[in-house]
């Protein structure tokens, strides 16, 4: 196994850990805020992944930037440059989830405000009562 | 003008243009509800258009944004199933708007809630025309915030905001495994638009993309368990229904009706994109397998949700949670119907969409105008209020007769193919119809014995505004009049609807013209 190949299998490894630690702290932590930063581990994990996805595993790797625009230039880049789209879906996932993000937050600062706690577990047993 | 670009901008525009109104006519309430009214009017004529249109023409109309064709751009391809939806979606929004003005009168923040009541509409619109596998995330992501802000609109109210926030949790996870889901496709196929991945999974050929890389059948499986985890998640099938019967009785009445009878469609109709047009017709035997396992596994979850929504409606005291129960188990059914993949469980669907989507927006709204008029959603405070509010009560009666499935109303006809459709599956699975049908019925009789003979637990006295009962008598007549015309509807508007859907193959070759159009270098 190369180098290369050992980082790309250690790099996905270690994603699908903090899949599983992001998705562990969501459902067993009891505070909301801890929740919500579990969350945004969730997705920042499912960015990268889709990230590695446009990657591919042969040298040299260049930056998806078109270095002039001719027909020769152009055959290299695509033989080189890594695949561009991901990054692109990734930008617009990432600006979503900064809007939901900032949702939960208001909501859990509303939810702070209504019962004087964050706790999942003490919210429950009070009830929507009011 | 080119109706299918310009129906979900319509609504896009006037939502973010309206809190700068707001301030310039300084929150004055009645040009705001003009505003609306306005804004949802003008989508309805757009939609209306649109309907025309993809029903006049014998292929898809596409729609390319900034003239960039599929596979390279977006494009929004319109079948007749999304036109007929978005039709629906849009006329709703506008009766719904009608209705809201008088619903929130005590109520401060009209220019916000119509900010996202407009919001959630372009979403909505967007869902249905998008032909992007990306494009169709970003709308659901844009109807899911629109949403879980509208069910916090009494952010003084701790369900309310309780509610929200775990709809808000669920539906965040559930849209985060959907875009997961879309860089594996990419990952495998190399695009992310709706025909391209369909011709890739049939194995034609499109421009462009070239050909699928590595496996496709663990990537195929892999994708659709995890978009479809994700649909099932906003369609509120068990076991990811929690969040709904909280959610839906917190937000506003209005909003209730919105949510219960349009918001909850995305998931199906974004599995009926999935299933029919991506993953239809021929397939290899190895993805054959694993879409048949899908639709074996939806079938199943929806016939425990049909079950389980019709059991807990007998439980409840709040109103409003008993008809949010009610729409989990009509999802159970469109679940069940959507799953068996054939054109008649198809046309089930189709129509029991509509169907549904009317008859639970005049129930919500009903009950709305007993919750504005008392103030409280407990059936027992209701008792009595029957006589003194007709037309609310009448609204009632239709909505829920509809809903349990009683002649000639038109939930009878859609529950009645959906029979159809299951027994050619099994008897069992057509059971599960009769019997949620049945239970519903009890606990929808106990809460219309005590509105009309109910003793009132106090005295008030309560009257009906004109425009609520408008709204709400509308309707009722809708309800009627599709229930009586349902032969004709069906002939001339499900059926070709369920026939386009299922041709995939119109829907790669319409996409297809206009890639092959695309100049290279």
């Amino acid at each position: 196994m190369s180098t290369s190949e050992f980082l790309w299998a250690y790099l996905w490894t270690v994603l699908l850990l903090t899949l599983a630690v992001s998705l562990y702290g969501i459902i067993a932590r009891p505070n909301m805020l801890k929740k919500i930063i579990s969350l945004t581990i969730l997705g920042d994990a499912v960015n990268v992944m889709v990230v590695l996805i446009g990657y591919h595993l042969t040298y040299p790797i260049a930056p998806p930037i078109l270095p002039s625009l001719s027909k020769e230039a152009l055959e290299g880049f695509v033989s080189s440059a890594v695949d561009p789209l991901p990054q692109a879906l990734v930008i617009t996932a990432v600006v979503i989830g900064m809007a939901v993000n900032m949702l939960l937050a208001v909501l859990a600062i509303q939810l702070y405000r209504l019962y004087g706690t964050l706790d999942v577990r003490e919210i429950a047993k009070r009830g929507g009562e009011e | 003008m080119d109706v299918v670009g310009l129906t979900p901008v319509i609504p896009v525009i006037f939502a973010f243009a309206l809190p700068l109104t707001s301030i310039i006519v300084k929150g004055n309430r009645k040009i705001i509800q003009a505003y609306a009214l306005l804004g949802t009017g003008l989508t309805l004529i757009s939609a209306l258009k649109l309907f025309e249109l993809v029903y006049s023409s014998e292929k898809p109309p596409i729609y390319t944004f900034g003239g960039w064709t599929a596979p390279i751009g977006i494009i929004y391809e319109v079948d007749r199933t999304g036109a007929l939806i978005t039709l629906l979606t849009a006329a709703l929004m506008f009766l719904i708007a009608i209705y809201s003005y008088r619903y929130l009168e005590h109520e401060e923040g009209l220019e916000w809630y119509y900010t996202l009541y407009l919001g959630l509409e372009a979403g909505l619109i967007g869902v249905l025309l998008t032909g992007d596998a990306f494009n169709l995330f970003v709308m659901i992501e844009v109807t899911s915030i629109a949403a879980y802000a509208l069910v916090a609109f009494y952010r003084g109210r701790k369900d309310a905001v309780h509610a929200a926030l775990k709809y808000a949790f669920i539906g965040a996870i559930g849209t985060t495994m959907y875009f997961l889901a879309l860089g594996i496709l990419y990952g495998a196929f190399g695009t992310v638009n709706l025909a391209d991945l369909s011709a890739k999974v049939h194995g034609l050929s499109f421009p462009v993309t070239g050909s699928p890389v590595g496996n496709i059948v663990i990537a195929s499986g892999v994708a659709l368990a995890l978009a479809t985890w994700a649909f099932l998640i906003k369609a509120a099938i068990v076991p990811n229904h929690f969040w709904l019967p909280e959610a839906h009785p917190a937000a506003p009445s209005p909003i209730s009706a919105v949510l219960s009878g349009l918001v909850v469609n995305v998931g199906v109709y974004a599995l009926i994109r999935f299933l029919y047009t991506v993953y239809g017709g021929e397939l290899t035997p190895g993805l054959a397998k694993i879409v048949g396992t899908l639709g074996t596994v939806v079938i199943a979850l929806g016939a425990v949700s049909a079950l389980f929504g019709a059991l807990m409606m007998n439980a409840q005291r709040d109103v409003k949670k008993l008809i949010a129960y009610s729409t989990i188990m009509h999802m159970g059914y469109l679940f069940m119907a959507v799953g068996l993949g054939t054109q008649l469980g198809l046309q089930a669907a189709l129509f029991h969409i509509i169907n549904h989507a009317i008859a639970k927006a005049l129930l919500f709204l009903a009950a709305g105008m007993f919750i504005h008029a008392i103030g409280s959603r407990d059936i027992n405070d209701m008792a009595g209020l029957g006589r003194q509010m007709p037309m609310a009560t009448l609204g009632l009666a239709i909505a829920t007769l509809s809903l349990v499935g009683i002649p000639p109303f038109n939930v009878f006809f859609s529950k009645l193919l959906l029979f159809d459709a299951l027994m050619e599956k099994s008897l069992a699975l057509a059971m599960v119809i009769v019997v949620s049908s049945v239970t519903a019925l009890v606990a929808y009789m106990r809460v219309f014995y005590k509105i009309w003979l109910g003793k009132p637990s106090r005295e008030v006295a309560v009257g009906e505004s004109k425009s609520m009962a408008f709204v709400v008598l509308l309707l009722a007549a809708a309800v009627v009049v599709i229930g009586l015309a349902a032969p004709v509807i069906l002939q001339h508007y499900i059926e070709p609807a369920a026939t386009q859907t299922m041709d995939y193959k119109l829907y790669i070759q319409t996409a297809l013209e206009y890639a092959s159009r695309l100049k290279l270098l």
